[in-house]
């Protein structure tokens, strides 16, 4: 059924007479040779490029974990906020509703808006990320509050607790682990997307990528590529053993 | 507790509040009604059970109390004050007040044994003083006697999770202590206990009304702990008070009223 119904989409959107999305497999056979090309050369890393790219890996690298340690700032008060068990007044909907604004523009868009505001550089970098990593964060934070156990909080009121204390006191450390958890996530996410923001000049390693593209160097651009998927797995693999310290 | 401030059995401490409510019905925003028209008063530093089928109106009854449920019609009162009168700054104040524990403990299970207890302390702490995270000295020192008295001193440090269930109940008595309480309400504490914790629970109960003096009303579904841990029994059947009197004389024919069907096995707890 489901698969039926995913093929007749496939077809409706790709039909030509309802303006649907083009698909024109003539090009990609009349390309092939040029494509194969530049595949070929993305095969061959060229290491000569390595000591350029030094520095701007160390901003993207500064870049997401400026980023991080921004919005884990910001997300750990608005989690508590946009949660029902921590947050039972109305203000939760229209914090909500401005996260789920925030988490719908697209991380590139932030950047090149961000670039025309403040300028080429790391700082349109720093905000897009923290802006993104937000988005996240707080949504998932503020979801795992909602569906965990808060009869702790029945009894902070039944003693004649304020909100407020109960969450400070209590709803912190209980949230902790599931807080610290998606931070490191959202560290881990910004190296690839922070890798990337240059192409609208939002600083790191982007720029560079766009430069070597645009001198059709894919054998450096392979070599950079590289190198940020080092970088990935490394932090990865830093974080899923802080992650699994948190249980 | 400090041994200094034991006071005779049978006498109330000064504190005390008793307690009265004057045909309180609650009505749940679903339509389905907890309690048609409770009336009783409680004295200062009695301890009461409260018995009844699961479903027959003990938690909301204990909850209209404190006002975690607001009592549709009615009156309800805890020493000087008129609880469904009250919100707010004034509510809290009462609660302060009020003691209660819970069936399922209700502790923050990631949170230090020490946190969960400060939690008695809120209602006596400005709400900054919470957020900073600063606890005053006298704090510290009531939550270490509170902890002290059942026997819990040494894991004050500890995770609450990591505590078995007579603990956790042993714990959650101490958060209410730590409130120095006028009264004590538990809905039925023992419930997810074994036999054996159940009866020492039921005795750290039975001692914060013989030592402190408090009024203690207690949710209990099981006969033989009403009989042996309680003076005065209340009865609640459908949301209606159906039986009043003394605990340790109550036969099982008066208990068979209250529950409206023949006494079953599962209604004791043994020894
Ligand atoms: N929050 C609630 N919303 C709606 N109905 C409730 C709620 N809490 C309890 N009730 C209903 O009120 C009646 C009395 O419940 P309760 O006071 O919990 O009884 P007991 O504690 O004796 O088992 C039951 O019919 C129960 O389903
Ligand atoms: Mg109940």
């Amino acid at each position: 059924m489901i698969v039926v119904v995913l093929i007749a989409i496939t077809v409706i959107t790709t039909l030509p007479a309802l303006g649907g999305v083009h698909i024109d497999l003539g090009a990609i056979a009349r390309n092939w040779a040029n494509g194969s090309e530049r595949i070929a050369k993305l095969f061959h890393p060229d290491p000569s490029i390595l000591p350029r790219t030094w520095k701007p890996l160390l901003e993207t690298l500064e870049m997401a974990v400026v980023g991080a340690a921004l919005s884990a700032l910001l997300a750990l008060p608005l989690s508590l906020w946009a949660a029902r068990p921590s947050n039972p007044t109305r203000s939760r909907a229209g914090v909500r509703a401005v996260l789920n604004v925030v988490r719908a523009v697209p991380d590139l868009v932030y950047a090149t808006i961000l670039v025309a505001m403040v300028g080429v550089g790391a700082l349109p970098g720093v905000i897009t990320l923290v802006l993104f990593d937000l988005g996240i964060v707080v949504k998932l934070v503020s979801e795992a509050i909602d569906s965990a156990d808060a009869s702790y909080m029945e009894a902070g009121h039944a003693a004649g607790g304020t909100q407020t204390q109960i969450n400070r006191l209590t709803a912190l450390p209980q949230t902790w682990p599931v807080y610290a958890s998606q931070v490191l996530y959202s560290l881990e996410l910004n190296v690839r997307v922070s890798s990337i923001l240059g192409l609208v000049g939002a600083g790191g390693l982007g720029r560079l990528i766009d430069e070597v593209r645009g001198f059709y160097r894919y054998g450096a651009l392979s070599m950079i590529i590289l190198e940020i998927l080092v970088v990935v797995i490394a932090i990865e693999v830093a974080s899923n053993y802080l992650r699994k310290r948190l249980r | 507790m400090g041994s200094g401030d034991h006071a005779p059995e049978g006498i109330p401490a000064s504190g005390a509040w008793p307690i009265h409510l004057e045909d309180v019905i609650v009505r749940y925003p679903n339509g389905v009604v907890g309690l048609r028209g409770v009336s009783l008063s409680i004295a200062a530093g009695e301890m009461v059970s409260v018995v009844g089928l699961s479903g027959s109106g003990k938690s909301t009854m204990i909850r209209t109390i404190n006002g975690l449920v607001p009592a549709t019609s009615g009156t309800v009162r805890v020493g000087p004050y008129t609880v469904n009168e009250l919100g707010g700054r004034r509510l809290r104040q009462v609660r302060g007040g009020i003691g209660m524990i819970f069936q399922g403990f209700n502790l923050a299970d990631r949170a230090s044994i020490y946190h969960n207890v400060l939690v008695g302390r809120f209602s006596h702490t400005p709400t900054w003083k919470t957020l900073l995270g600063v606890a005053s000295h006298t704090d510290r020192e009531i939550v270490m006697r509170a902890l002290d008295s059942v026997g819990m001193l040494e894991k004050v440090w500890g995770r609450a999770g990591a505590l078995s269930g007579g603990q956790k109940q042993r714990v959650a008595i101490a958060r209410a202590l730590s409130q120095e309480p006028e009264v004590m309400l538990a809905d039925e504490p023992v419930a997810s206990l074994d036999p054996p914790t159940a009866h020492s629970v039921m005795s750290d109960l039975k001692r914060v009304n013989t030592e402190r003096g408090l009024t203690v009303l207690v949710n209990l579904h099981l006969m033989d702990l009403a009989r042996q841990y309680t003076t005065r029994m209340i009865g609640l059947r459908a949301g209606e008070v159906v039986y009043d009197g003394p605990a340790s004389s109550a036969t099982d024919a008066d208990f068979e009223a209250i529950y409206g069907r023949p006494i079953q096995s599962r209604d004791t707890l043994g020894q």
